[in-house]
């Protein structure tokens, strides 16, 4: 039997996906606390305010129905006495690998104003990690309610700071000084990365510099002369006085929320594709007909949610936002998602960016690979409508994908409808990219293209764009495909 | 903090907790001025107030309605 429980850590209780419902099974002496903590201010206004995930206790005969149902039997029986709550599904799941640095910097801001919440209703954060987070659109959300517990008034200790410190502060600080993105680190460090890890990367003199040398140096200075079988560094010194307990807490978060505001990624980042809308290849006319023809399809089949892959900088996902969708953003460039991601914020536009290669969409990850589902799981069937624009040449030609598998893909991703730019080998891009091996596309033209198109859609229309060697593909899914 | 299960990590909660105590001394700092100030303004601020100190002045518009009556 698969393991039903992609949220295992917390001794509180656990959380699984069943049925398409978000449940989460708490035990017998942390249910008081959980129920504690949603009614206090803190968390009403959150959940009002759509920054934390909405929250209910199942009643009797709502247990009893799933205590039938087999695959939940090993967490019933690991929780005898416990209760069930259900949480609201946040549309498309996304994780920290896949967010552009601007997201985890916002995931940050995020963590950080709950728990100053938290601390004026008596409660504490007990973990703060991106993995707490979800999307909703461009807005985070706060998915792990059992994050709380009630704290010792007289504890000045916010034992999750070195988490958050590993797994916002230094991946951000890694970004600026490296330009690494959360998916070089992430999908390799679950837990972010340690200071000792990062005062290796750093050269002599920036390890003196003030924010490394607080969040970096020191820390590593003092693991080096700590002894590691000492545990009286661990337990807790309490204050009698919880004044000062509580002085000295908001002046932790206030440290903190400077510190994760001087890391905020800079929005004039620059990337080979960042300034694509500015230098393409169309000319007026013919980028005018793109913008048309990609509205028309929107309008014609008024798609609820729209991947739009290969996003670049989201001009077509905020337009498919503006005709109502629920846009997913997809670009490997992890500077253009930001850039979906600001213009998104600014705009109010209902759309999730992502920064993940399609030739190379995230994989499974976690435990038994079952604490993060693959990209494809999450996406197969999910989408009511596709758009592949000025896309294609990059996986025929860098990434060698053979044209029948993209459409598959596409097929498996859609319900309904794709939107597909054919780029023509005799295209000024598609030459720059196959570097002397056109031979190997010699024999792509519109009669190739649409025999393949052929067992998977039907073509409603198709459009050459004026001066160019390009042609815009209005395509329905065909409800059996091979 | 019974059900934290987080790694604190060693240098970092060691940090925190130095900061922790440096801070704590700002508290008592913050604490003293504020007491050390109390007691100024209560030393000048002795004595029973003045007759006509903190009557409220109606403005110039009552005023006018008034005598308009």
């Amino acid at each position: 039997m698969p393991a039903p429980a992609p949220s295992f850590r917390d001794p509180a209780g656990c959380c699984c996906l069943f049925n398409q419902r978000v449940l989460r099974f708490v035990t017998a002496g942390a249910i008081p606390e959980f129920e504690a903590f949603l009614q206090t201010n803190g968390a009403r206004q959150f959940i009002a305010g759509k920054k934390f995930v909405s929250t209910r206790r199942l009643n009797e005969d709502e247990t009893a129905a799933l205590r039938a149902a087999p695959e939940l039997q090993p967490v019933f029986n690991a929780q005898p006495g416990g209760a069930v709550f259900e949480h609201e599904r946040i549309p498309f799941p996304s994780c920290p690998h896949e967010w552009p640095a601007e997201m985890l910097w916002d995931a940050g801001r995020l963590t950080l104003e709950l728990a100053r919440a938290a601390l004026a209703d008596g409660f504490g954060l007990k973990d703060a990690t991106p993995h707490n987070i979800l999307f909703r659109g461009s807005e985070p959300v706060f998915i792990d309610a059992l994050s709380f517990e009630r704290r010792d008034p007289g504890d000045p200790i916010w034992k999750p700071h070195a988490q958050f410190v590993r797994t916002f502060l230094l991946p951000l600080m890694a970004h600026r000084r490296w330009n690494l993105s959360p998916a070089d680190i992430f999908l390799t460090h679950r837990d972010g990365l340690e200071p000792e890890e990062m005062y290796r990367w750093c050269g002599p003199l920036e390890r003196f510099k003030p924010r490394t040398l607080s969040l970096v140096s020191i820390p590593t200075w003092l693991s080096r002369r700590a002894d590691p079988d000492d545990q009286r560094i661990y337990r807790p010194h309490l204050l009698a006085n919880p004044e000062k307990a509580r002085f000295i807490l908001e002046s932790l978060f206030k440290r903190l929320e400077r510190t994760l505001d001087s890391l905020r990624p800079a929005a004039q980042n620059q990337s080979a594709w960042s300034d694509y809308m500015a230098t393409h290849s169309y000319d007026d006319p013919a980028f005018a007909a793109k913008e048309t023809f990609v509205g028309e399809a929107l309008r014609e089949f008024q798609p609820a949610r729209v991947l739009d892959a290969g996003a670049n900088t989201g001009h077509f996902s905020a337009l498919a936002a503006q005709a109502g969708a629920a846009v997913v953003a997809v670009d490997l460039d992890a500077t253009c998602a930001g850039a979906i991601w600001r213009r998104a914020r600014e705009h109010k536009l209902n759309i999730l960016p992502l920064a993940l290669n399609l030739a190379r969409p995230s994989p499974a990850l976690g435990w038994r690979n079952g604490e993060c589902p693959s990209f494809l799981d999450r996406a197969t069937g999910v989408f009511d409508g596709v758009l592949m624009l000025a896309l294609i040449h990059h996986l025929l030609v860098t990434e060698r994908i053979p044209l029948e598998e993209i459409l598959r893909l596409a097929y498996d991703v859609t319900k309904s409808l794709l939107v597909i730019e054919l780029v023509e080998p005799k295209d000024e891009m598609f030459r720059r990219l196959t570097r002397g091996r056109e031979h190997l596309h010699a024999a792509l033209d519109v009669k190739m293209f649409e025999q393949a198109c052929a067992p998977y859609f039907e073509i409603v229309r198709s459009l050459a764009l004026p001066g160019t060697q390009r042609r815009m593909y209005c395509l329905k899914r065909k409800g059996d495909g091979p | 903090m019974l059900l934290a299960y987080i790694d604190p990590g060693i240098g970092a909660l060691l940090w925190q907790s130095i900061i922790a105590a440096l801070v704590g001394i700002l508290f008592y700092l913050k604490k003293t001025r504020r007491w050390i100030m109390e007691m100024f303004r209560k030393m000048f601020d002795r004595g029973p107030k003045p007759p006509g100190v903190g009557v409220e002045i109606p403005p110039p518009n009552v005023e006018a309605k008034i005598d308009a009556k």
